[in-house]
């Protein structure tokens, strides 16, 4: 049956992750320019089981909360600070890749390694360049006796330097081009990994991202992840999932942005009147105020599409969030981008000011376009989907070729 | 109480039930009854038996009708909370039936727009009087309408001029009003009057004008770009002698301004079922659209050839997808009886908005193709059909107004 309510439990949490999100808010600076999460907020999130737990089955070691649980709360701590999210401790995105690729007995492994505050998970997808010599990435993992050893630079990998356990995704069949890649579990104490050092980037200071370096970084057989199903469609469920978290982030910043607009609006006075009294700004409220519950409305749906899938373990389940992850992911980060930029524009020259908060919510909205999906690559995700032709990974996974994203 | 997008088993036999018959049965007959430009009565006859074999409630019409026949009743819903799902199946029902062919939902007999203010603001004989001739259509089909707008008077509904004035125990009534659909065969039209223009919303009064009624007669009927079989008509009221009976709610209720409330509080419970019937025309022009890709492109080529179409398409399900969200919303909130008139402006805004852009995007994706109509190829009608669900029922930018006025609750007019 239809309905819009959360449970009495999730209303319980999003009002806990709210209060959290006052505190960010108020210190969202402090944050931007200590260019980390401090220990304190890190540690109350961390107690509140907010984090990459969430929507992990307990089978695979996590709270087994569903991803409407996960998005809901998402939103509500992206509204004070929508780089927070990605900076928490715990496995963050390493919670859906193990979700996705891995077998119970993997994901309970590092799951359980991960349920640490001071732990935390990255996932190593771009690369810096495309191969010019052929198709797929240029980090390989060859067997060697019972050994894995992957040689390559990762790009663009979110917590890199905070990170504690990776999952690196390297070719393993080299003729295979995009359908032959393999993902693995690499703890940072390896031998041959090292960082390059951190990217300054244009928004989400709060989360450091740098390159991988793995010089023959040997991992055992058991660290490759080993999906039930087809390895392709579970990494594209890995990023509709992860994408999807993205996107209910950006669902909070885009009210946070409308909401800071809207007061500033109704307060600031030309020509004899609240500015938001004239028509031309009103009806760019009302378009941002529909664009905020449409985005909301698809990243519920879609999210309500996992836990159905989860339920029901059916094909046309799966493919129906797939392409609702797609549709809400292409929606609410273009809604972002809006929200943010409008909002600026709405305060006028006060608004390229750091005194006011929009400037910062416009970078991060831009950077969020670019984590995990992006809309561009949703859209061909969906329209394959819905259309019935085959997904060729190439086209619709973010490679060098076509869209590096932030992992 | 969790956050569910999936419909009740009832909602989904009348879906499957609708679409089926606009399949086998509307599709392959809709573009002749374009053309013939009329209602045909034989298939609502059929309609309405079959309305009536899936249980609606006696007496309730029209697709609203449809939709309280698949709900939840309050009481044998197992929801302590017992909330209602009436206008949840109505936006469901909506949809499909508009995927089939939007002029039949709109010419189905019943109250049809006249329906809520008279179940909103009548008396209890009024509504017995004025509903229960739907009771039995064994003598013909029957239909009631809403008459607002005016040839001077459309979004700005406060700007009406139609007067009334009480003469003994009757009302006289003279104005035209336009663009009534079934206005012409309605068994009775809800007639929005004013006793004087300079008192604005308060002087406006709202009379049910029955057929036959001295001085009432028919203007024009209107040919329109699209929505050719749903009949649209001119009222002419010269003189028009109505009884005292038929002021709806009765004298005291306007001593308030809720006489042009009465008109506003329609929109809030037809707005989301507008924007589902467009999400319905849109839905069915996406789903050309993707048909035709499949067959005429090759969608999986290793190279992003099509990436282009690809992306127009997804944003085009994207968007109605996005519409059909923020209307379901609109719709939950009405069945819980939550203040809705916010949701309800943005579903009509966004559906519009992206069902226009969908038959555009179809068309140009078909090519010349798209603009052929034939059986079978219904994309040119769906065009034309499409674009006046972003002026009815408030255009889009009545829309962005409402929207406006909610958020800013000292705002008072432009």
């Amino acid at each position: 049956m239809i309905d819009f309510e959360p449970s009495e439990e999730q209303t319980l949490m999003v009002t806990a992750a709210r209060q959290l999100a006052e505190k960010l808010r108020a210190r969202t600076r402090e944050i931007e320019q200590a260019r980390a999460l401090p220990t304190d907020l890190r540690e109350t999130a961390f107690e509140m089981g907010l984090g990459g737990s969430v929507a992990v089955p307990e089978t695979h070691g996590g709270a087994g909360l569903g991803m409407v649980t996960a998005v809901l709360l998402e939103e509500a701590l992206a509204s004070g600070d929508a780089a927070v999210p990605f900076a928490l401790s715990g496995p963050g995105a390493v919670g859906s890749a193990l979700t996705e690729l891995a077998t119970p007995e993997q994901a309970q492994h590092w799951m359980g390694k991960l349920a640490d505050s001071t732990k935390t998970g990255a996932v190593a997808w771009s690369e810096a360049k495309p191969s010019r010599e052929r198709a797929g990435f240029i980090t390989t993992a060859t067997k060697e006796g019972n050994d894995w050893v992957i040689r390559g630079e990762k790009a663009f990998v979110l917590n890199a330097e905070q990170a504690d356990v990776f999952v690196v995704f390297a070719q393993v069949d080299v003729a295979e081009g995009w359908r032959g890649l393999g993902a693995f579990v690499v703890e940072k104490s390896a031998k041959g990994l090292a960082l390059r050092e951190r990217n300054t980037t244009l928004g989400l200071d709060a989360v450091g991202s740098a390159s991988l370096v793995l010089e023959a970084v040997r991992v055992p057989d058991s660290a490759r992840l080993t999906p039930a199903g087809d390895f392709d469609r579970a990494v594209l469920r890995f990023f509709a999932r992860e994408g999807l978290k993205v996107a209910a982030r950006c669902v909070g910043l885009s009210q946070a942005a409308f909401d800071v607009a809207l007061d500033y609006v109704s307060n600031r006075k030309a020509f004899g009147k609240p500015i938001g009294h004239f028509q031309a700004v009103a009806f760019t409220l009302a378009d941002r105020a529909m664009d905020v519950d449409a985005a909301r409305g698809l990243v519920w749906r879609a999210a309500a599409g996992w836990d159905a899938w989860a339920a029901d373990g059916k094909a046309a389940s799966e493919k129906e969030a797939l392409r609702d992850s797609a549709w809400a992911i292409s929606f609410a980060l273009e809604a972002a981008m809006k929200a943010a930029d409008d909002a600026v524009q709405l305060h006028g020259g006060a608004g390229f000011m750091r005194d006011y908060p929009v400037e910062k919510w416009m970078r991060d909205a831009k950077q969020m376009q670019l984590c995990f999906l992006t809309s561009e690559q949703a859209d061909q995700i969906a329209a394959a989907l819905d259309i019935g032709a085959p997904i060729d990974p190439a086209l619709v996974l973010p490679t060098p070729e076509t869209q590096a994203v932030f992992t | 109480m969790t956050i569910e997008f999936s419909i009740t088993s009832r909602q989904q036999d009348l879906k499957s039930a609708i679409h089926g018959l606009a399949k086998s049965v509307i599709r392959p007959q809709s573009l002749a009854w374009d053309r013939a430009h009329g209602i045909p009565e034989e298939f609502l006859i059929r309609f309405s038996q079959m309305a009536a074999s899936m249980g609606g409630p006696a007496g309730a019409w029209g697709v609203q009708g449809l939709g309280a026949g698949a709900a939840e009743s309050k009481a044998e819903s197992s929801d302590k909370k017992k909330r209602g799902s009436a206008m949840v199946s109505t936006v469901v029902a909506a949809e499909e039936l508009s995927w089939g062919d939007p002029a039949m939902l709109l010419c189905l007999p019943g109250p049809g727009l006249g329906g809520p203010p008279v179940r909103g603001s009548g008396t209890p004989e009024q509504k017995e009087r004025f509903f229960s001739i739907f009771q039995n259509m064994s003598d013909g089909l029957k239909w009631g309408a809403y008459a607002l707008t005016e040839p001077g008077a459309g979004s700005d509904v406060a700007g009406i001029r139609t007067s009334c004035k009480k003469d003994g125990d009757h009302w006289v009534l003279t104005g035209r009003k336009c663009y009534i659909t079934n206005g012409a065969r309605a068994s009775w039209n809800v007639v929005f009057a004013t006793v004087d223009p300079a008192l604005g919303r308060a002087g406006h009064r709202a009379f049910v004008v029955e057929k036959g009624t001295p001085g009432f007669s028919i203007g024009k009927i209107e040919e329109k770009m699209g929505l050719r079989a749903s009949e649209t008509a001119e009222l002419v009221l010269d003189d028009c002698r109505v009884s005292a009976a038929n002021l709806l709610g009765g004298e005291e209720k306007y001593q308030t301004k809720e006489g042009f409330l009465t008109a506003m509080k329609t929109f809030d419970n037809t707005r989301p079922l507008v924007a589902a019937m467009a999400i319905g025309i849109g839905r069915a022009a996406y789903d050309y659209a993707c048909d035709f890709v499949r067959d005429n492109y090759m969608m999986s080529r290793p190279i992003p050839r099509y990436a282009a179409i690809a992306e127009r398409l997804a944003r085009v399900g994207r968007n109605l997808a996005a519409a059909r969200a923020v209307t379901l919303r609109a719709s939950w909130l009405a069945d819980g009886e939550i203040p809705n008139a916010k949701e309800a402006s943005m579903a009509k805004a966004l559906a519009g908005k992206s069902a226009i852009a969908a038959c555009i995007e179809a068309i140009e994706i078909c090519g010349a193709h798209g603009t052929i109509a034939s059986e079978h190829q219904l994309l040119e009608k769906w065009f034309r059909d499409i674009k006046v669900y972003d002026i009815f029922e408030g255009t889009g930018q009545i829309q962005r107004i409402v929207i406006s006025k909610r958020l800013m609750p000292e705002l008072r007019s432009f």
